[in-house]
């Protein structure tokens, strides 16, 4: 009975069961995630409503052009909303829940019951900068959030807080993300995801594709999340709404089972040549996944001294475009109890080789434009009990990808990690059951990840539409308590 | 392809002339694609006076291409008695054929590959061949090409399916990739680009009374034919032309693919068999023969889209790449053809143009293609009225608007597409 209530969850009819008796099992909602890979208009369908701000015309043509039917919250943001989904051929209107009609409604609360659900509320918060205007939020969320269907979207887009900003507008900037949290766990009851999107001045034109991100169903364990957008690195090759990769090459360590083969496999999909490295023991398991995907294998240990130079030889005079750092290992006991051996393995296939392959890849292999994207942990941000080794070389990589992603910026290439939360893996299903039951409890979205989930969030972040994150750690964690 | 060059070779239309359209199943029945084909060639070639000898080659458009013979330019010519050695392809690109034979036969003109071509298209929906599901196919093809035993027939039935996956298929116009029927996907963009059911009747009506006007004026005489159908019967004009019709009428008719729809069949265009043919020549050909050219191919264009999205959007791409190529701006051109496969997807195709945010999404410039002036837009009726032969129309549109230019001694005059698949089809036609 291991994972029965995992199993009763996907379940339909024994939800329905669970919940005619009102029974106090939570179920957590089965996420909508995509199959297959990037979509033209991912959003075919679905109304999102808009709130009005600066960046209105930019939203609204992201959404458009995703499929989106665009709800704005005011007939006075017709025209400029209009414009830009013409583009798209694809109608804007006035919501139900606009502020005439919620003045109208005498105690302003309830949201009204024959407005229609909506897959995504985007509020645009870029120029709140008072207590007042904050207010605005409240008024665009509240009435509306009741209404979002299951796996949606609650996206608030800011401007980063600052040190240098004045005190009162980096207060609103900072509340705006707490309330997103608040909000995270509200709305994961029903498998909706709510994350701010922070776009630094100048950096508005990299918006859309992040926009786009996160109100597909690609990023569906992403949620209470802050994403920055910024003009950091330089200008490289133009978005794309579908192949994204076409014509990259891309190598994966560790590539032959879980986060690693999932990844090489969504690479692939976006159209990236994949060189799958992983060790000679598992040289049947990554010969398979090459071998599905078309790509190459190079088998080597990440810590070898020669191994570096190994996979440039692989990767030959056309060089790589996006090195996902993936292997890596565990090797727990309590620090009291490690042996050294134990340190510095975990030390050494965990942040050593990832430092020494790097190296030698940006001596010239890596061309511009390219990718670094680093495999951190949540146990690397909040720490866990027996992971001194492990917590640290994870912890290690968050700061590797902060300075690595200045140094690179000039040549377009940028430098990012993800913090995988609980993940349904191999590595996870050993963990005693009790623990593992807790670890998907302790989320927002109430459940454990898909090592798929993870994949997508690099195969995001490895897109050209990514080039405004950069030096960031993205949790794909469904909200984790732990850490947060 | 297609680029204005004024040193190199030009093609130049001599004359064109076609079939009466008709609504299929009626008139033309008995007449298939390669009587009607020949029928309008013959015409032409009559009217202008070319001896046969001069004919070089055939290109021909179909989209209903007979299975037996799909090279039916090549069946024409024989069928004419036009030279053996002409020689005669046939192509299609769905409703863009007719055009696509008219540009395949100016380049190779502007190549030098030939001084005299004929090209055209024809289609007889009323001969449209009925299809044997697959499975039919699969099952008894061993037993047709190889030694049946008596077992193989038993074991061929034991392959056959459920009996109503045997039943033949009545041939509708659906996408082969979204499944979606040509009239869904019009319904969907006049949705999406809000375009109400009054203005694709009024945009129908006008095609019917510029249409008939243009018959009543005798202004087509000089491009269509009689034809005969059999036992001394002539058909002599088009079939499928109300120009009596009014917007009460139209606004009467009920929505044809969903019932909150607005696309009906007064604002589409019919099922419709006909053909079309068009004489191009290189310039100095023409002239050595004594031809005053009609006009001249000045450039075109192909695009496609994607036909999940809008299917039928393509001339709104198409037109501003020809016009490009071309050197010229839509406010340049004296006429507008645009194809009439529904009132719905022409206004949708107008609006695209005339949107900077389209220009800037889609186009990569910054302002709008431009506004189309309604009395510059389709001024001899279109594919509503007229019908939709499907391969014939893109050569009708040609001979139409080079007699056009000529008559009225107009400059410019471009031409727009759209067909299945989500491919757009544009080109521009200039006054020699």
């Amino acid at each position: 009975m291991n994972d029965l209530l995992l199993a009763l969850g996907t379940n339909r009819r024994a939800r329905s069961v669970v919940g005619a008796l009102k029974l106090p099992i939570p179920l957590p909602e089965p996420l909508a995630r995509a199959a297959g890979p990037w979509e033209a208009r991912p959003l075919e369908g679905e109304s999102v409503v808009v709130s009005g701000g600066p960046l209105l015309a930019a939203i609204t043509g992201a959404l458009a052009e995703a499929g989106a039917t665009v709800l704005v919250d005011d007939a006075a943001l017709l025209a400029t909303a209009r414009a830009a989904a013409e583009a798209y051929a694809r109608p804007v209107r006035v919501d139900a829940d606009s502020r005439g009609a919620s003045s109208a409604n005498a105690s302003g609360l309830a949201s009204s019951a024959n407005a229609s659900r909506v897959h995504a509320l985007v509020l645009d918060a870029t120029a709140f900068e008072t207590v007042e205007q904050l207010r605005a939020a409240y008024v665009f969320l509240s009435p509306r959030v009741g209404r979002l269907a299951r796996s949606g979207r609650v996206v608030v887009i800011a401007r980063a807080c600052a040190s240098t900003a004045s005190p009162a507008t980096n207060a609103v900037r900072t509340a705006l993300a707490g309330m997103v949290r608040a909000i995270a766990k509200e709305v994961g009851r029903k498998g909706a995801t709510a994350n701010t999107l922070i776009v630094a001045e100048g950096a508005e034109a990299r918006m859309p594709p992040v926009l786009r991100w996160l109100l597909d169903r690609r990023s569906a364990f992403v949620t209470a999340q802050p994403l920055t957008v910024t003009a950091r690195a330089a200008a490289a090759r133009s978005p794309a709404v579908v192949r994204p990769l076409d014509g990259q090459v891309a190598l994966v360590t560790g590539a032959a089972r879980g986060i690693g083969k999932a990844t090489a496999q969504a690479l692939a999909a976006e159209g990236a040549r994949v060189i799958c490295v992983d060790r000679a023991e598992d040289s049947a398991e990554t010969s398979q996944v090459a071998q599905a995907i078309g790509g190459s294998v190079v088998l080597a240990d990440v810590t070898a001294a020669d191994t570096p130079q190994r996979i440039i030889d692989a990767l030959g005079p056309r060089g790589v475009d996006i090195v996902v750092h993936n292997a890596g290992i565990t090797r727990d006991k309590t620090l009291g109890r490690m042996s050294p051996e134990a340190w510095d393995a975990v030390l050494g296939v965990n942040l050593a080789a990832v430092i020494r392959i790097t190296d030698a890849l940006l001596a010239g292999a890596l061309r511009d434009g390219g990718r670094v994207l680093c495999l951190s942990s949540v146990s690397g941000i909040a720490g866990n009990v027996g992971q001194a080794n492990y917590s640290a070389s994870k912890a290690a990589l968050i700061g590797y990808v902060d300075a690595l992603a200045a140094q690179v910026a000039p040549r377009g290439i940028t430098a990012n990690a993800i913090a995988p939360g609980f993940i349904e893996t191999r590595m996870t299903a050993a963990i005693p059951l009790m623990i593992r039951e807790a670890g998907r409890r302790l989320a927002a979205l109430g459940q454990g990840g898909q090592p798929e989930d993870v994949a997508q969030a690099l195969a995001f972040l490895a897109s050209p539409g990514a080039q405004g994150i950069t030096g960031a750690t993205l949790r794909v964690c469904g909200g984790a308590l732990i850490g947060a | 392809m297609g680029t204005s060059n004024s040193s190199k070779r030009r093609a130049v239309v001599v004359g064109g002339m076609r079939t009466p359209f008709v609504k299929a199943f009626t008139d033309f029945t008995r007449l298939d694609t390669f009587a009607l084909g020949a029928a309008a060639t013959r015409a032409l070639l009559a009217r202008l006076d070319l001896a046969y000898r001069e004919v070089e080659g055939v290109v021909w458009g179909g989209v209903i291409l007979p299975g037996g013979a799909p090279n039916v330019g090549r069946e024409i010519a024989l069928d004419l008695g036009l030279p053996p050695s002409a020689e005669a392809m046939t192509v299609t690109r769905a409703c863009a054929s007719g055009l696509q034979a008219v540009t395949l036969a100016a380049a190779a003109i502007e190549r030098g590959e030939a001084d005299v071509m004929i090209a055209g298209g024809s289609d007889s929906t009323s001969n449209a061949e009925v299809k044997l599901p697959q499975q039919i196919i699969h099952a008894f093809a061993p037993l047709a090409l190889g030694k049946p035993a008596v077992s193989d027939y038993v074991a061929a039935l034991g392959k056959l399916g459920p009996i109503g996956q045997l039943i033949p298929r009545q041939p509708k116009i659906a996408e082969r990739t979204t499944g979606e029927v040509m009239g869904e996907s019009a319904e969907r963009m006049a949705t999406r680009w809000e375009i109400t059911r009054q203005a694709q009747d009024e945009l129908a009506l006008r095609s019917h009374q510029r249409a008939a006007a243009a018959i009543a004026s005798g202004r087509f005489a000089s491009e269509v034919t009689k034809v005969e159908v059999g036992d001394g019967t002539w058909v002599h004009g088009d079939g499928l032309v109300r120009g009596d019709t009014s917007l009460e009428r139209l606004a009467k008719l009920r929505p044809a693919f969903s019932k909150e729809g607005t696309i009906t069949a007064g604002n589409a265009s019919p099922l419709t068999d006909g053909a079309a043919a068009v004489l191009l020549m290189s310039e100095d050909k023409a002239r050595a023969l004594g031809y005053r050219p009609l006009a001249a191919i000045r450039s075109w264009a192909y695009i496609g889209v994607d036909p999940a999205d809008q299917l039928l959007i393509g001339p709104a791409l198409a037109v501003p790449k020809a016009l490009d190529r071309a050197g010229v701006t839509l406010a340049d051109c004296d006429y507008v053809d645009l194809h009439e496969a529904f009132a719905a997807q022409v206004l949708c195709v107008t609006k695209a143009l005339a949107s900077a945010s389209f220009a800037r999404a889609r186009l990569g410039r910054e302002t709008a293609v431009g506004e189309i002036d309604p009395a510059k837009l389709n001024v001899r009726g279109g594919s509503i009225a007229l019908g939709h032969p499907f391969g014939a129309t893109g050569a009708r549109m040609v001979t139409t608007m080079a007699n056009e230019l000529a008559a009225s001694n107009k400059q410019l005059a471009v031409l727009g597409i759209c067909a299945a698949g989500g491919l757009g089809a544009a080109a521009v036609l200039e006054r020699v």
